[in-house]
Parts: C-alpha cells; structure tokens; sequence
C-alpha cells in the first residue's frame, strides 16, 4: 500500500477518485499524493483530517472510489475538491427496505 | 530481527506456551457469577470470567456457549481453570474437555452444597487455592515466535485506521505468519465490500466461496432487521472519524490481517487446525470478538483504533494501536504503540512494525500492557440466539 508521506491529502490506488485529508485542510491548494505521482486540487470547502475530497466532478449516482474499490455512489452532483461524505455519498450494501 | 525470535513463556502440558500465568476462575452459569466473583475477589493474580448466560440455550447457541467456556479454560494464559457453575453435570461436562489438554482443573457446584451459594464461595476458594499453589511453580522459558498465536481487531476506527494503523497490524502478521506463527481476525460485516479483495487472499477456492457466503449472510440478517447500516456501522464515531460508508470501512479494516493466505473460515471460538493466517465469522462488537479469538486460543491480540478504545482481552494482554495524532497524545496511558509518525511522514510503516513486532514479543515475555494495568478488560459472551 501506498505510504503517507508530507503531502496534505493521499489517494490510494490511481483508480481513486477521492482523496483522503492528512491534516485539516483550508480552502484552496492541496498536495496530494498518489504512490509517486503528485498532484495539486483545489478544496472548494473546509475538509476535517480524515475526511475526503473529490478530485473530479462525480454526477448523481457515480461510483466513488478510494482503495482502488467502489465505497458508494454519489447521492448529488460533486464539484472538484468537495468534501465528499454521508451528506453526498450512500453505500451500495445492506440497506433497508 | 533474529532469525528465530523468541519470547519467554510458560510451556503447558496441551505442549502450548502460555504468555500470562493465571488461574481462571471460570463461571459458567450466570446463576453462580455472585459466588465466581466472590471467590476470584479472594484469591489476587487470578481472573475472573463469568458469563450471565448457561441455561435455556440450544442449537447453534448453546454450541457457541459451550466452544466459548471450553476454549477460554484451555486458553495456555491460565495455568490452571476453575469452574463454577449450577449443577455438577454441566460443570463435569465442561471440566472434563478442559483437562483433555492437560489442563489442571477442578469444578465446583452449587448442588454439591444443597444450593447455599456461600458455601459454594467456600469451597470454590479452597479449590482456587490450590490450583493457584500449584501454577505457582511455572517458570518461564525460551519459546519460539512460531508457537503466537495472535488476535487482531480494530475499534473505534477512523480514516487513519485504513491508512496506517491497520496495514501496520498487518505487516506485524505477516512477519508472525512467516515465522511460522497463527493470526486470527473476524469481524464479519467489516468484510462488507471488501470480500472481492478478500476472497483471492484465500489459500483456495472453497475458503474464497465461504468469504463471500458468511458476508452475503450477515448482509441478509442486517437487512432482514429492517434498519440501514449506517450509523450503527460505520457507527457514528467512525463517520466523525471520516468513514463514509460501510465498504470504505471494511477496505481499510482488512488490511489489518496483512497479506498471507487465508487459510480457514473459522466459527466463533473455533481453534484453528493449522497455522498462519485464519478469518473468524463474528460479530463486528470488539469484546465478543475478542472473547472469539481467546476462546479459539489466541494468546496475545492487537487492536488498532483511530480516536481510541480502552476495551481490551482479559485473557490475552492486548496491545493498542493508533496513528491518530492527537489521540496518542492525549491517551498515553491507553496507547500501546504510537504509529502517527508514519501518518505525519516522519517514519516508514516496516519500521514502526519491526518496533510494533519486538514490542509483541516483550509482552509475550510478560511486560505488561495499559489494558493490564489498569485492567480495562473483560470477556464478552457472543450469543446467536435468544434463551428459551
């Protein structure tokens, strides 16, 4: 697996289309790292650490991919660098009804 | 790392090597935990495990119940069990599969004294007093690395669980399981979404099939409660931490196992027929995962969490993991290894799990660990159906 290193934001497989905040990130510039590769997004909001970033627009009900593996599909339309979590993103798995 | 590392433990007549010495005082009907606990209280250095349940289960349930006292009384940790409980079949029955390993045993009953539970407390203390004389002899001795048999969890889990904390519990099993060591972990619907990744890890096609059956199980089971997962798991500390979904979840939370094939499926609290690496199907509640690994004879476990989990084993010292920096900080004394280098980009993961391995193999040889000294532990009964 890919190792986190100084850069703001880590994106684990090239296939990823989110990115994961390695410290709290502002509006604006980020780093992020993909095994060699580094990239530069823009935050479009405050990310807390740990939480994702979108690094592509993603329509309503877009597969979302970190790990190099689908983790739910977008629930609305997601811009470049919007922090993507429950409120835009629904798992595929064991739901009710 | 020497080529054949090894740690100071207690060899036991089953031919295991136990890392802690304890008596066991093993209470297996919940109408006799009073006496168990009056007796562990009297007797210090021993362990206390009662379980509320032991009457009115059946089928599966009562195959769970049963597998769990068993394994906990075989458990190499304690030198010798003693158990308590209702009637004297059910502690014969029990005391007799414990000592099929060697075991020193004895069994206590409350119809061996006409129902007087003090009594009972009374010659329970007599009998713990002997066996504890008896483990009292042990000494500890050089034992391979290979003869761990290791349990890994993660609770509480936050997105540098996924990023670290889990990937250097796998890299500690790996570095077991190439020595010739036993890693167990579960947590069932923690494989949710990840059983593709999972099932090509399986040493062959049947454990693939049965990776991806005992998931599609608990999936059924969950939906057929007519709730989400969501919020329950990722619970709402998970989803604090980052955690979107349950597959995000699950992806970061099997690396945890590390990367050698998965040898069996195994049920709650079934030992394992070989070594190397082995995935339990239970639930995904840490303490009744852990009591599964215990009872299935792992000896020490490692429990990775992101924001921290004070809950350890009570049989097997548990040693906790986080990189989240803030909580290493903030929970010293609960955080056993301190992995937020590798998060920060200061230190690589294979040298903070050559560290987190070295660190294994002393507490194997008896150093303890925050859980054990502050005794933030328990046994935990897993139930898979209701009594009758």
């Amino acid at each position: 697996m890919t190792q986190p290193t100084s850069c703001e934001a880590i994106a684990l497989d090239p296939s990823d289309n989110v990115a994961t905040a390695l410290r709290a990130l502002e509006p604006g510039a980020v780093s992020v790292r993909c095994g060699e590769q580094i990239s530069v997004v823009t935050a479009a909001e405050p990310i807390p650490m740990g939480h994702k970033l979108a690094l592509t627009a993603l329509d309503v009900g877009a597969p979302i991919r970190k790990y190099g593996s689908v983790i739910g599909l977008a629930t609305a339309a997601i811009k470049p660098g919007a922090h993507v979590h429950v409120h835009n993103l629904r798992s595929r798995r064991a739901r009710a009804g | 790392m020497p080529a054949n590392p090894t740690f100071l433990g207690y060899r036991r007549p089953s031919g295991r090597a136990g890392v802690r010495n304890q008596l066991l005082v093993l209470c297996i009907n919940g109408l006799t935990s009073p006496a168990a606990r009056r007796i562990a209280a009297s007797l210090p250095g021993s362990r206390l495990v009662a379980t509320p349940y032991g009457r009115g289960q059946f089928g599966a349930d009562k195959a769970a119940h049963e597998r769990q006292m068993v394994g906990l009384g075989r458990n190499p940790n304690a030198g010798a069990t003693l158990v308590i409980g209702a009637d004297r079949e059910s502690v014969d029955h029990v005391a007799a599969a414990i000592a099929t390993v060697g075991k020193p045993v004895e069994a206590v009953a409350l119809d061996d004294v006409h129902e007087d539970a003090l009594a009972l407390a009374d010659r329970g203390l007599r009998a713990g007093a002997r066996l504890t004389h008896a483990i009292s002899r042990a000494r500890r001795e050089p034992v391979s690395a290979a003869e761990l048999f290791v349990g890994i969890e993660c609770g509480h889990s936050d997105a540098t669980s996924g990023l670290v904390s889990n990937p250097l519990a796998g890299a500690v099993a790996d570095r077991l399981v190439d020595l010739g060591g036993t890693v167990v972990f579960g947590e069932t619907l923690e494989w949710l979404g990840a059983e593709h990744v999972l099932a090509t890890r399986a040493a062959t096609d049947g454990v693939g099939q049965a990776i991806r059956d005992v998931v599609l199980q608990r999936e059924a089971a969950v939906a057929a409660t007519g709730t989400d997962l969501l919020g329950n798991n990722p619970g709402h500390e998970n989803i604090r931490g980052g955690l979107s979904s349950i597959e995000e979840k699950s992806l970061g939370a099997i690396a945890k196992g590390g990367s050698r094939p998965i040898r069996s499926v195994l049920a709650i609290a079934q030992a394992p027929d070989t070594t190397g690496l082995h995935v339990m199907d239970g639930p995904g509640f840490s303490p009744e995962s852990l009591t599964g690994f215990a009872a299935a004879g792992a000896q020490v476990m490692l429990f990775t969490t992101g924001a921290g989990n004070s809950f350890c084993n009570a049989l097997a010292p548990t040693l906790k993991i986080s990189a989240h920096p803030e909580a290493v900080q903030r929970l010293r004394e609960q955080i056993d290894i301190d992995a937020s280098a590798v998060l920060l980009g200061t230190a690589d993961l294979e040298q903070v799990a050559a560290q987190a391995f070295d660190l294994l193999l002393e507490t194997a040889s008896g150093t303890a660990t925050w859980g054990e000294i502050l005794d933030e532990t328990a046994e935990v009964f897993i139930r898979t159906g209701s009594s009758y």
